[in-house]
């Protein structure tokens, strides 16, 4: 072809797609990409925090209690000599863990719920709103004092017993009574809100054309429900999620505080902010560093949260 | 004599009111022959999707099938069991919706939603069914068809995704599509892409057509027999070339007065229906267009008129109608 005909077809778009569409958007927002930054800056911490620095966080030294921040050691020491950074940075760890471990027990549990009690409706849909509600009418905090207070006792002696039973060494690690007990109550008080949420989304997305659409193609409630329904409703479930990772941080801190979360020596924000509140007038770096990287923890999830909201809701953004 | 596909008889669907049930499609009879096209005719609200819904069990909440039958390849539609129910559907009946721009999934490829009804259907495996989505999107004429299958809706025009629609309806290769006004939401020029694209694949594929539309000009060129449906019932149903020379019903005649046409004079008013059809649950008891009709008499107001062949005419045109078939019958 030696000229190019007036009606030949634009070079087209590379093909954009909802997602890197949205992605787009996310970029273009200066906080969401602050708050995504500290993300990852956090989840590296989690993953590969223990090789930053030469302290191991359990290691006492007590010749060296209690120190100011300095450069040997960055947020100083504790009580027993242990290096706070070492701490916070390990502390990272719990705290995604739970984050993460916990919101998706949470969305998994609220998700299938939701859906199922908006796309069925009817007596599936008043059973399930029943429950929801009645969990969320439970206070959190007591819901979950009373199953750590009521399943610790008898969870333990059952692993000693399979311990003594096997000698597994898997059964010496009262830490996994820690993630059952924690991640798992924490779970049953935080799906509630998923439920609803999803249980929205799909209401008014039951109702859309393509939906009749789909049925008319001959397609199975459970194809409907898995390919058509919910993968409409995820955008605001993402949203729900990143600000959820942020509440569920700060809500195991607030349980390690009071004493039912993540036991010690394993650090967690929460008890390491607990220890500390007992002498910050003497040494505020014990209370400061926890307490601040929770809150800049809590205020990067909040801002990804905002930017994800704006991205996936093309509508709803100037 | 040619095979009936499907035939309707007597369906009644009825909506739950604060005033109890009322009755919006009433007593309806349509067939369709095997390889034909049927045009179903009537304004807004004349139950004409509803009837054509009904039989897919897809009516929306508080409507429902109260009564009648719907005779297709042996089965009654109306009472198909749940697995019988999913493999008519999209099986062996192909259904387009209106509006293109909400009747696909914006969240899937098309290839995706191609193959969808290919794997359930069909047991093809994903890679067969893709190959498979491709050839159809060339057969509903999508330029670069392969190409496409990785698009998602919006990146595609209405008159594309329309398109896609109709392979979608027609992956399975149905005995009967039914298009639910596919031409609705387009460009006239679109529309009348659409209409080709139909009839072509009809004549390709042997299957039997029934296109809903409110727009008689539109189905002339494509309907072999046209159903006319006022306030839920067939007022006439004729073959295509009677009904447009010699329209018995008074509300067909109403129909086709009020097409627009060339070469009239310009400060010539379109002719109208006066009047709007009656409410469901506020039906008057005889004839529903009684209250009107220029030709109405009294006995319009009180007996029901029945679809009937009219005397001296054509058995295959038929009318509902007290005033024209007498005077047919007359003349």
């Amino acid at each position: 072809m030696t000229s190019v005909p007036l009606s030949a077809p634009l070079p087209e778009d590379p093909p954009v797609s909802l997602w890197r569409d949205a992605w787009q958007r996310l970029v273009r927002n200066k906080l969401a990409v602050v708050g995504l930054a500290m993300v990852l800056i956090l989840a590296f911490a989690a993953a590969f925090g223990p090789m930053l620095t030469p302290y191991d966080f359990l290691s006492q030294d007590l010749d060296a209690r209690n120190l100011a921040p300095s450069l040997t050691h960055l947020f100083g020491t504790d009580d027993l000599g242990r290096d706070v950074f070492s701490r916070v940075l390990y502390g990272s760890r719990t705290a995604f863990l739970v984050a993460v471990v916990v919101t998706a027990i949470a969305v998994l549990i609220g998700t299938t719920l939701g859906a199922i009690a908006g796309f069925f409706g009817g007596f599936a849909d008043r059973l399930i709103m029943w429950f929801t509600d009645m969990t969320m009418s439970v206070p959190n905090l007591l819901l979950v004092v009373v199953i750590n207070a009521s399943l610790k006792t008898p969870l333990s002696q059952w692993m000693e017993a399979q311990y003594l039973a096997t000698l597994n060494p898997i059964f010496r690690e009262t830490v996994w009574i820690d993630f059952i007990l924690v991640f798992g109550s924490m779970a049953l008080i935080s799906w509630p809100p998923y439920a609803r949420l999803v249980r929205a989304q799909v209401l008014s997305i039951r109702s859309r054309p393509y939906i009749t659409a789909a049925r008319a193609l001959g397609l199975t409630n459970r194809i409907i429900l898995t390919r058509y329904v919910v993968p409409n409703a995820i955008g605001p479930l993402i949203v729900s999620v990143s600000a959820g990772l942020g509440t569920a941080m700060v809500l195991e801190s607030a349980f390690s505080f009071l004493g039912v979360g993540v036991n010690p020596p394993t650090p967690s924000w929460g008890n390491m902010i607990s220890d500390g509140l007992r002498v910050w007038q003497h040494y505020p770096h014990l209370l400061a560093a926890p307490a601040i990287v929770l809150g800049l923890a809590t205020v990067a999830f909040s801002f990804l949260g905002d930017g994800l909201n704006d991205a996936l809701n093309p509508r709803g953004s100037k | 004599m040619t095979e009936r596909l499907l035939e309707v008889k007597d369906l009644r669907i009825e909506i739950d009111t604060r005033r109890g049930p009322a009755t919006i499609v009433d007593g309806i009879n349509l067939h369709v022959d095997a390889g034909e096209t049927l045009g179903i005719v009537g304004e807004s609200g004349c139950g004409k999707s509803l009837t054509m819904l009904s039989l897919l069990r897809l009516l929306p909440n508080k409507i429902r099938v109260a009564g009648g039958s719907a005779a297709f390849q042996g089965s009654d539609l109306l009472k198909l069991s749940p697995r019988e129910l999913r493999e008519t559907r999209g099986g062996k009946i192909g259904f387009v919706f209106q509006d293109p721009m909400t009747s696909l999934n914006p969240v899937m490829r098309i290839g995706d939603q191609l193959s969808e009804p290919l794997i359930h259907h069909r047991g093809m495996s994903k890679a067969d069914a893709r190959k498979r989505a491709g050839e159809l999107l060339r057969l509903v004429g999508i330029p670069g068809a392969e190409a496409r299958l990785d698009a998602y809706p919006h990146e595609l025009s209405g008159g594309m995704r329309q398109r896609v629609m109709i392979g979608i309806g027609l992956a399975c290769e149905p005995d009967l599509l039914i298009a639910d006004e596919p031409t609705t939401a387009l460009d006239v020029t679109i529309q009348a892409q659409i209409v080709d694209l139909v009839k072509d694949l009809r004549k390709r594929l042997g299957m039997s057509v029934v296109w809903i539309t409110h727009d008689l000009a539109l189905i002339a060129g494509l309907a072999d027999r046209i159903c006319v449906l006022y306030a839920g019932t067939v007022v006439e149903d004729a073959p295509a070339e009677q009904l447009f020379a010699g329209p018995a019903h008074p509300y067909t005649r109403g129909l086709l007065a009020s097409i627009p046409r060339m070469g009239g004079a310009e400060t010539e008013r379109l002719a109208s229906i006066g009047g709007t059809p009656p409410e469901p649950g506020r039906r008057p008891p005889g004839c529903p267009f009684a209250p009107r009709c220029a030709l109405a008499e009294d006995i319009c107001r009180q007996v029901v008129p029945k679809l009937a062949s009219m005397q001296g005419g054509s058995a295959a045109h038929r009318v509902a109608c007290h005033v024209t078939s007498r005077a047919l019958e007359a003349a």
